[in-house]
């Protein structure tokens, strides 16, 4: 091999020292209409990319929206089990049925004794008559009822417990009623709140648990697909490379088809969400008037849809950006 | 401004591409290699553009090491040399505009500033009129010519071509040549190796 030269035509170039003059750095504002024009180009190439193949990509915001909607949809349903449980959380009342030999004035004697009490709040009397009025509202017991010739109901006692009780707080106002020789039955939602509340604790536990597996679902999908879509582009990125680009360059459309990903996986997500509450809300709110709550059925929470997008993208761009600085490495 | 001392390659799997190989190119200069196909003419020029490193020996740079250029350094001196492929290496699935536009791009030129260099550039090579076309519709000598306006729209202090008129007739080699060699007037190093050159 031998090199051959064709001389300078000027002789400047050896007389002075051949150093280039180091460029004078950019002004703050063209540094910023740079990193703009960066970002654009990042932005509108990942689109691009996104584009090119759209099957592909519905595929993957699809699997992502369904991967997101569902730690979405438990957290609406632990909303509106929370709302649900509250309104019943306030109904503490304690029914005391009386022995059916024990008279009004008996009971009235009870209640007063009891309204003594510090933790009772309130005692409420029913007397067996109002029983029967009751029992004659509901349809189709007042001709059963019409054939009695004695009022078979014993008088009812309804206790309100006094102060913010917690769970189990009752219980020795209940273990002292039911001490009482007098009462035949008591009645109480302890134990059923209590089942509740445990259910509540699980559910929430649960529904951080799949949002984390959920999520680590979506960071392996987009950092799947960003891998192939790296592999897929090597020679693209070697020209770049050869160009002078940074591993930033190289690697923010990438970064934005992620943050892509993770969006558009995010409002496929809420739009599942949407369909999903359009769907049961008619059929639940049916189901909770025939327990004769009056709870309306709450959407997903407006917070939650927040949450959603900004984790999706989050994730998306963490995703890709493990990715491709990983394919990155292997290049260079 | 090229500085090359005791230079030694030796690729994986022990072939030896260069040995021992000492010369310095000064700034403005033009410099033609030349060798049988497979000498290390390509290799050379991945020494320069630090796609490889040198197994022994020295490259000097404007009087920068190139061993001491560190992986996070590596685009900054690229981005100072406007380099042609002997396989081309153009960006499929864009326009001929792009291509050339690329290291503007990268190097995050105003547009409106860049489109009008890469228009001058195109039009130095004869394919102002194709700026839209696919490169794969391009003839090979076409595509090489886009790879020459790439090189040159940045107006680098240094240019690399590996075999740039290898697919050109000698008409248009000659309009080539002279454009590196304006180049080199203006105070740019030329670096051309070519098996067939005058
Ligand atoms: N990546 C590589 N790994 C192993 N050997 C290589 C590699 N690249 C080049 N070589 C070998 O090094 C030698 C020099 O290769 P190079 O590409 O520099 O030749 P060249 O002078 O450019 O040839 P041509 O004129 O055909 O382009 C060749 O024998 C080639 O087989
Ligand atoms: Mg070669």
């Amino acid at each position: 091999m031998n090199v051959r030269r064709r001389p300078p035509r000027r002789s400047a170039p050896e007389a002075t020292p051949p150093k280039r003059p180091r460029a004078p750095r950019p002004s703050a504002g063209a540094r910023l209409g740079r990193w703009r024009d960066h970002h654009l180009y990042g932005l509108l190439s990942s689109l691009g990319r996104l584009a090119v193949r759209p099957l592909a990509t519905v595929l993957t915001v699809t699997v992502l929206g369904v991967a997101l909607a569902l730690p979405l949809l438990l957290q609406a349903a632990l909303d509106n089990l929370r709302a649900f449980s509250g309104g019943l959380r306030e109904a503490r009342e304690i029914t005391v049925f009386l022995d059916p030999d024990v008279g009004a004035a008996a009971a009235a004697e009870i209640a007063a004794g009891w309204r003594g009490r510090p933790d009772v709040a309130e005692v409420i009397v029913r007397t067996p008559e109002q029983g029967l009025a009751e029992f004659r509202q509901l349809s189709g017991f007042s001709e059963a009822i019409g054939v009695l010739d004695s009022n078979p109901l014993p008088s009812v006692l309804v206790v309100a417990p006094a102060g913010a009780a917690a769970d189990g707080s009752d219980g020795a106002l209940i273990a002292a009623i039911e001490a009482d020789r007098r009462v035949d039955l008591v009645q109480h939602d302890a134990a059923w709140r209590r089942r509740l509340t445990a259910i509540m604790t699980l559910g929430e536990r649960a529904a951080i648990a799949l949002a984390a597996l959920f999520g680590l679902a979506t960071l392996l999908v987009v950092g799947n697909t960003v891998r192939l879509d790296v592999q897929s582009r090597a020679e693209e990125i070697a020209i770049m490379q050869l160009m002078g680009a940074s591993d930033g360059f190289v690697r923010r459309p990438f970064l934005y088809a992620g943050l892509w990903y993770g969006l558009l996986g995010a409002v496929v997500a809420i739009l599942i969400a949407l369909a999903m509450h359009l769907a049961l809300r008619d059929p639940l709110a049916q189901l909770i008037a025939s327990y004769g709550g009056q709870l309306t059925v709450r959407g997903v929470a407006p917070t939650a849809l927040l949450a959603t997008l900004a984790g999706g993208a989050a994730l998306g761009w963490l995703g890709a950006w493990i990715a491709s600085t990983r394919q990155l490495r292997r290049t260079a | 401004m090229i500085r090359f001392e005791q230079v030694a390659k030796r690729y994986p799997g022990g072939h030896d591409a260069l040995i021992d190989l000492s010369f310095t190119v000064a700034a403005g200069e033009m410099v033609f290699v030349t060798g049988h196909s497979g000498a290390g003419k390509s290799t050379l020029l991945k020494l320069l553009s630090l796609v490889e490193r040198p197994t022994r020996g020295s490259v000097h740079v404007d009087d920068v090491d190139l061993a001491r250029v560190r992986r996070r350094r590596v685009p900054q001196v690229r981005r100072g040399i406007g380099m042609v492929f002997q396989d081309h290496r153009l960006l499929m699935d864009r326009s001929v505009f792009d291509n050339v536009a690329l290291p503007l791009v990268i190097a995050g030129a105003p547009r409106a500033e860049a489109a009008k260099r890469v228009r001058a550039a195109l039009d130095k090579v004869g394919l102002l009129a194709r700026e839209k076309a696919a490169p794969t519709l391009l003839s090979a000598g076409e595509q090489q010519r886009v790879g020459i306006a790439r090189a040159i729209v940045g107006k680098p202090p240094l240019i690399i071509a590996d075999e740039p008129t290898g697919n050109l007739d000698p008409q248009l080699s000659v309009g080539i040549m002279q454009l590196f060699a304006e180049f080199a007037q203006v105070g740019t190093a030329c670096w051309s190796p070519a098996t067939t050159c005058t």
